[in-house]
């Protein structure tokens, strides 16, 4: 019997599906902007774990488009955002909240016992860190990013590197998004793309495989574009 | 005719990267481009030069979270 608050999940998601991802656990790599949104998709969804890990807080620059930030929670640590958050939305989401950078020391701890990591990180070196744990510890990884009005999406199977072909430069840092700003709608769409991809790892749905879904908000275009497993 | 991301473009002879990138509307500072799969670097836009049939990716470089 599923809980009242999944009812308009069925039977888009099975009750089968559902009780799957009610045992689930899913890696949260920031909480700011695609960070906030992923957390309230995946947590309102069902997915019983959520590990939530960001090492900074909150201030107004976020306001604009990160979902757990407010003007009452300035100054605070978005991971406890995180945890607070979905207490008062689905408390059978059971979110852990890490404050702390994620580095090779520590990456493969907060990989342990996830079935799917989600890139929600803002520095490409993190990135890349995240991708290698993720190949090490076999967990598929679900990258997104945005700059402006576009944001960007893949899904790495262990070992498929394809953040390699997204950031050729290995001494690049940070991208469009220090020209172009980041806005809400950029953010919350990329994360529904982030959010779905996931839900179909977690569920063994086929999804975007070895292919980057760029979206342009500005054009209001979609395209796949095929990358090449490194 | 070429190819960039999914859509076909006309080619001319003697076109090179940055004459795609300018004519196509590409202002942004960080961008990557494949061509044939090949990464090009920005330093080589100019001189990279385009034929006939070629498959171009236009990346922008974004990584904000």
């Amino acid at each position: 019997m599923q809980p009242g608050r999944y009812l308009r999940n069925m039977l888009a998601i099975s009750p089968g599906e559902q009780e799957r991802l009610a045992g689930c656990r899913a890696l949260l790599a920031g909480c700011g902007g695609l960070g906030g949104f992923v957390l309230e998709y995946l947590g309102r969804l069902g997915v019983g774990n959520l590990r939530a890990v960001d090492p900074d807080s909150f201030s107004e620059g976020n306001l604009n488009r990160q979902l757990l930030s407010s003007s009452m929670n300035l100054g605070r640590p978005k991971a406890l955002a995180a945890v607070q958050r979905m207490q008062a939305v689905n408390p059978l989401a059971r979110v852990e909240g890490v404050q702390a950078l994620l580095t090779e020391e520590n990456a493969a701890q907060l990989l342990e016992g996830c079935q799917v990591a989600l890139d929600c990180l803002d520095s490409i070196p993190a990135r890349r860190t995240l991708q290698k744990a993720c190949a090490r510890a076999g967990v598929p990884l679900v990258h997104g990013a945005i700059g402006g009005w576009l944001g960007q999406v893949c899904v790495v199977l262990p070992g498929e590197n394809l953040l390699d072909q997204v950031y050729p430069d290995a001494d690049a840092e940070h991208g469009e998004e220090y020209e172009q700003g980041a806005l809400a709608f950029t953010a919350g769409m990329t994360a529904a793309v982030q959010a779905a991809e996931a839900v179909k790892l977690l569920l063994g749905k086929p999804g975007l495989r070895g292919e980057l879904l760029v979206l342009d908000l500005l054009n209001g275009s979609f395209e796949r574009l095929r990358l090449a497993k490194g | 005719m070429i190819s960039v991301n999914t859509r076909e473009q006309p080619w001319r002879d003697g076109l090179n990267v940055q004459a795609l990138l300018d004519e196509m509307g590409y202002v942004f500072r960080h961008i990557i481009v494949r061509v044939n799969g090949e990464y090009v670097p920005e330093e080589a836009y100019a001189r990279r030069l385009i034929a006939d049939g070629d498959d171009v990716q236009v990346l922008h470089l974004i990584a904000g979270g």
